[in-house]
């Protein structure tokens, strides 16, 4: 080959080079990887929506997968060490934001110094902190409520009023109650998944790690008490109808098929998009009976945004984040209205959608109610080893379900979780 | 014996020639299996590892769910593979069958769910048995069932579901092995039974068992590797559950590393006892199969 021809092969190859680093760096073209495009992706895609009306060339990209399909994704990339195809922006649940700060130092880019962490809620703050730095730009809250088929239960006999500050003795009552009444279950519940468990748990203060972050389950008399709880409801075979994953959960209340979810404020979205209104209400959760400081308040899940240390755009997103997410109050108006996603910015909680009646819950003051149960949510430390305790207690589910000893199913989740939280 | 230069230019080029594909197969499969042997030694959090001797040895001595996932893995192998491997000889011993009209549609029915996508027809199942799925809905219509069948969440049921779906998905694989084989059984053995008078059961006993030892022995050998590295199914209908009585070792290792905080080094030891029971499991089907001098 002539000095030429490989000068020119050179240039091309040069050119080439720079053609695609100009298109890969072009300004703010954002990746975000989350779940659920009806209320995540509907924010998400708002707020770009906000930012672009002064940023013309801003230009975000939101991919839908599910929550277990995300972190998958992730934790598969970030543990191959290649960085071509991450994100820029991923939402993590705030249940994983510490296993994967702590696995992966140096994925996520800390935002300690981008805006004012003061602004937002403390626990969410707490949950992304490791060591002096925050790296997440805090989203929803997972305040949970009792979302019920008013035009069921008043056909049962039962008014707002029977709901509130029960136990939840008198929850599996009233649904046994409702079942002979009206043909339908109060609840579907999907043994395999123990969510509802986890807000039964969090109601009480405890968790499954003491303040060490030691396990902390044979022996944790609130986790004993919530679990006994659990069963009940497991056993009242008539008062739920048994479901297998996400999508056959929400069809069975968006169906019509029971009368009630009990979880967090964000399948808000979810219960609008069956276009039933006036036929929902809102409920406080019951309470685990004979624990001292066990409250009508949960939480599920609820999670936040990181910027990944890989993205070609930091400082767009940065100034994305702090445009819309770190200060725009009627941004969070609108979410709350849209998508039933209670922000954690502290000033949004002011605004006027939250003092408002939701027609769709027959004029009940919905936002209020969460607000107010938001404050009463026991806080508690989630630990890094939330899923991997959650999948221990999901292994004796069915065998309580079919009456298995309580003391023995605790010593066998401790066992598994053990070997889990290595 | 001095070797002539003609042989040693031979010798040469041959390797020359080889040489490629062995490069490609040290650094893609030699190197990553002397890696996560070295893996299978460590510990640690995610991309914090550490050698630590055998522990990863003694936590699998400690480990509730490795023992469930070895027994599900197991019992799926012991229950599965026999039924499949006797289905799929007498569907291709009638589909072999010279009287049989149409035998090319049976025998397209019977091999098509093979070339389906593992993922596609594993969301189909889950749909059929679901709650309120095309089964239930055909229990309760036939008066079998009142409420119909919970399948995804009893244990019990839920391992039938998955051993109907990889039986559904693999006979007409093995059959497609039997029918081949079939062809090359003498047709005057059969006529030289047929004139001695010897009845059909006893020449599918006496004469196409025997004659198929080899291709049954492989397709066993074949199917219960398949069976241990099972993953798609389960991952796809119950996700392992309820009560992880599904779980297979595939999805035990899938779940170490990608679903809970990574333990690498611990996924790489649970591999190593698929290796060593697929060298167990061969080695004593070639010992049961072996000729007898």
């Amino acid at each position: 080959m002539t000095n030429t021809a490989l000068l020119k092969r050179a240039t091309t190859l040069g050119l080439g080079a720079s053609l695609l680093a100009m298109t890969s760096a072009f300004a703010g073209d954002l990746n975000v990887w989350a779940w659920d495009p009806n209320f995540n992706g509907a924010a998400m895609n708002k707020a770009a929506e906000i930012y672009k009306a002064d940023h013309p060339e801003f230009n975000l990209t939101f991919n839908a997968f599910s929550r277990e399909e995300v972190e998958q994704k992730l934790q598969t990339q970030l543990a191959s060490g290649t960085i071509d195809g991450l994100p820029d922006i991923v939402l993590i649940e705030d249940y994983s934001a510490q296993k994967f700060l702590l696995s992966f130092p140096g994925a996520f880019e800390p935002l300690t110094n981008a805006f004012d962490y003061t602004q937002f809620a403390d626990y969410k703050v707490a949950l992304a902190t490791v060591g002096s730095e925050t790296y997440s730009v805090p989203f929803d809250s997972g305040v949970t409520g009792w979302f019920y088929r008013s035009d069921i239960l008043g056909e049962a006999g039962y008014s707002a009023a029977d709901l509130e500050n029960i136990t939840w003795d008198r929850f599996i009552e009233i649904a046994k109650d409702v079942a002979a009444k009206t043909g339908k279950p109060m609840l579907s519940l999907d043994i395999n998944d123990p969510g509802m468990f986890v807000i039964l748990l969090q109601s009480t203060g405890h968790w499954f790690f003491d303040e060490n972050g030691e396990l902390d389950i044979v022996g944790n008399e609130a986790f004993k008490a919530a679990l006994a709880d659990y069963t009940e409801i497991l056993q009242a075979k008539e008062i739920y109808k048994p479901v297998s994953g996400w999508a056959e959960y929400t069809g069975a209340f968006t169906g019509g098929d029971v009368a009630a979810a009990l979880t967090g404020v964000w399948i808000t979205g979810t219960i609008k998009a069956a276009d039933m209104p006036g036929q929902w209400a809102v409920a406080p959760i019951p309470r685990v009976d004979g624990v001292e400081g066990a409250t009508n308040a949960s939480n599920l899940g609820g999670s936040s945004w990181y910027l990944l240390t890989s993205s070609q755009n930091k400082d767009e997103a940065k100034a994305f984040f702090n445009d819309v997410w770190a200060s725009n109050i009627d941004f969070y108006q609108d979410i709350l209205v849209g998508q039933g996603a209670v922000g954690s910015l502290l000033a949004s909680r002011e605004g006027a959608a939250y003092q408002s009646n939701d027609d769709y819950f027959g004029g009940q003051a919905v936002w209020q109610d969460f607000s107010n149960w938001l404050g009463q949510i026991p806080g508690v430390d989630y630990g890094i080893f939330t899923y991997e305790v959650r999948s221990a207690i999901a292994t004796q589910l069915p065998a309580l379900a079919d009456g298995a000893d309580l003391d023995e199913a605790i010593e066998k989740i401790e066992a598994e979780a053990r070997v889990l939280t290595q | 014996m001095a070797q002539t230069r003609l042989g040693r230019n031979e010798n040469i080029s041959g390797w020359a020639f080889i040489a490629p594909a062995m490069v490609l197969l040290g650094i893609f499969m030699i190197w990553p299996i002397l890696w996560s042997l070295w893996m299978s030694f460590q510990t640690g959090r995610g991309m914090n590892m550490s050698f630590g001797g055998l522990s990863n040895i003694i936590r699998l001595t400690e480990d509730p769910i490795f023992v469930k996932a070895l027994g599900n893995t197991l019992t799926f192998l012991a229950i599965q593979v026999p039924i499949m491997i006797m289905m799929a000889l007498i569907f291709a011993v009638m589909l072999n069958s010279p009287r049989l009209r149409f035998r090319g549609l049976f025998r397209t029915a019977i091999f098509l769910p093979a070339v389906t996508s593992l993922v596609a027809y594993s969301i189909l199942f889950k749909s059929l048995f679901s709650t309120d799925g095309f089964v239930n809905a055909s229990l309760i219509a036939l008066g079998l069932s009142e409420r119909g069948v919970n399948w995804m969440g009893d244990p019990f049921y839920a391992k039938i579901v998955i051993i109907t779906a990889i039986t559904w998905r693999w006979t007409g694989y093995n059959m497609i092995f039997y029918l081949a084989a079939l062809q090359n059984i003498d047709k005057s053995i059969y006529e030289a039974a047929r004139i001695d008078g010897i009845p059909a059961h006893a020449q599918f006993f006496k004469i196409t068992v025997p004659m198929l030892k080899p291709v049954i022995l492989f397709t066993t050998i074949m199917s219960t590797i398949g069976t241990l590295q099972l993953f798609d199914e389960v991952q796809n209908i119950t996700l392992g559950g309820p009560a992880n009585a599904t779980l297979t070792l595939s999805q035990y290792i899938y779940n170490l590393t990608f679903r809970f905080m990574p333990s690498f080094g611990y996924a790489a030891t649970v591999s190593y006892v698929i290796v060593v029971l697929v060298a167990i499991l061969s080695f004593v089907q070639f010992y049961v199969a072996r000729d007898r001098k």
